[in-house]
């Protein structure tokens, strides 16, 4: 204890020579290392020394310093930034990764930022992209649907003309011998539903489609057009007939008109059968 | 002469005479009654508050920091270079130590005008150091000025002394406690950087005396830095 007391006053001793720079160097790191441990006493001691020594300048006789000293001082302080207290440092440091490293009134913004926005826009683009084809698609679908739908309510009314109770048919022959070409009109004469079926119909040219038409005394009415195809040389149409019964039909015939049709058979007739 | 009594510098003064209160006489026979002790904290923030606006780059609390202290920092650095041109060198730098370094100074090691007076100490110390190698190596080996100009600044901090006496009787009885001794020894020292052991070699006085008078010197001192201490 005794020791320790020596040893404590021996360290007071130095802080005269500390305050005033004239320890030596090796007595000085040991006085140093000495209030690294934490000394109260001598810091205390040190701080009343240097309270104590800073009223020397007050007893010179006070002077302004030249009015041009500020300026100079201001000129040489206004391109440097003041340092951080140590203790602040950690939080000023991660300030400064959120501020500008140079003065800028723009805020800079770090690299995944800008990664982000360019990844956000292409996510957008594609999901435009397949919303875009989502609706053509569906599009698409809707109106094969439709098509479908079409398709099939056509055969029910084709199965329907088959189920009726009366049904008459009456076959066509091609006009040029020879060619292949052949149908039949089958129809329920109550309902007036007619089915037209060809066979081997040469493929309209272009702006031609063909005519059904029906002879009733000795004038021609006209029953319905139907498009023949190099794909579809078949086909099978719904129609509609103007008569119910075939003691009122003279003749059935198929023509080649204009696209739309005529009032009128003006083109050349390809099927036709004679019913009396 | 009453524009004087409420100069920063003067007021600083008094705050260090830790008075319960204190009663300063114009010319005119005016009086003003100021609590030092509240006016010591009062200095305290100021100088607290300085210093955190001078870490946010405020060049506006560093003007008012060097309006409050130059005129004492001034002649300081004049005392140890000698010089005008030095001084005014020195006090620019120990603002722009202040501008860069203000984060190291350290309350509990003492006020900011103590830390002030230490900055500007130690860079005059550097100054006179690189001046006298400077010499030296123009003109050889020859003796130094610094004994003329020490002596006229002895003087010079003496009528200071004097100014002082009729401000306040607690500062004057404090430092008229001094002994010439005592007062040239703390000079030597402060200005001139001597250590205990040169101040013993040169005025042929045994390293004790130098010690136990230096002692009694900065005690005294620090009766009027702390008068509880007493």
């Amino acid at each position: 204890m005794t020791v320790k007391t020596e040893e404590r006053h021996a360290q007071l001793e130095l802080c005269i020579p500390y305050v005033f720079g004239r320890l030596n160097p090796g007595n000085r790191k040991q006085f140093e290392a000495h209030l690294a441990t934490g000394c109260e006493q001598c810091r205390a001691e040190l701080s009343g020394l240097y309270e104590a020594i800073a009223l020397m300048p007050l007893l010179l006789r006070q002077e302004t310093p030249p009015s041009g000293v500020r300026q100079r001082l201001l000129g040489r302080i206004s391109s440097k930034r003041p340092e951080q207290p140590r203790s602040e440092r950690p939080q000023q440091q991660q300030q400064q990764r959120e501020k500008p490293a140079t003065p800028s009134l723009r805020p800079e913004r770090p690299w995944y930022l800008y990664a982000s926005i360019i990844i956000g826009i292409l996510l957008i683009i594609s999901l435009i992209i397949f919303v875009n084809q989502l609706v053509g698609t569906t599009g698409t679908q809707e109106k094969k649907i439709s098509e479908l739908q079409n398709e099939l309510q056509r055969d029910q009314e084709m199965v329907g003309i088959l189920q009726a109770e009366r049904v008459e048919m009456i076959p066509l022959a091609g006009v040029v011998p020879g060619a292949g070409m052949y149908g039949k009109v089958i129809w329920d004469p109550v309902k007036r539903n007619a089915l037209l079926q060809t066979s081997n119909l040469p493929a309209e040219p272009p702006g031609v489609q063909y005519q059904l038409w029906i002879l009733k005394e000795k004038k021609y009415y006209s029953v319905g057009i139907f498009d023949v195809t190099a794909e579809k040389p078949n086909t099978l149409t719904m129609m509609s007939l103007p008569v119910g019964d075939t003691k009122e039909i003279e003749e059935f015939s198929v023509t080649a008109e204009p696209k739309g049709g005529s009032s009128q058979p003006t083109g050349v007739m390809r099927l036709r059968t004679v019913t009396k | 002469m009453p524009r004087l009594l409420f100069h920063p510098v003067l007021l600083r003064f008094i705050k260090f005479t830790g008075l319960s209160s204190l009663s300063i006489s114009s010319k005119k026979g005016n009086v003003v009654q100021q609590s030092a002790s509240n006016q010591r904290q009062q200095y305290d923030r100021e100088d607290a508050e300085l210093l955190k606006r001078i870490q946010r780059a405020d060049q506006r609390a560093l003007s008012s920091l060097y309006d409050r202290y130059a005129p004492v920092l001034y002649p300081l650095g004049l005392r140890m270079t000698g010089s005008h041109e030095l001084a005014e060198d020195l006090l620019q730098d120990v603002f722009v130590h202040v501008w860069e370094k203000s984060g190291s100074y350290a309350q509990h090691n003492g006020s900011v005008y103590a830390w002030l007076t230490g900055v500007c100490r130690a860079k005059a110390m550097d100054k006179v150091r690189s001046a006298n190698q400077r010499r030296k190596g123009s003109e050889g080996e020859g003796g130094s000025s610094r004994g003329s100009s020490e002596s006229s600044q002895s003087t010079a901090a003496v009528e200071t002394i004097v100014t002082l006496k009729g401000i306040t009787e607690e500062v004057r009885n404090s430092l008229k406690s001094l002994s010439k001794l005592e007062l040239r020894l703390l000079e030597l020292s402060y200005y001139e950087g001597q250590s205990q052991s040169d101040l013993a070699r040169m005025l042929r006085i045994p390293l004790g005396t130098i010690k136990a008078k230096m002692r009694r010197g900065i005690q005294k001192l620090r009766q009027v830095v702390a008068p509880e201490a007493r």
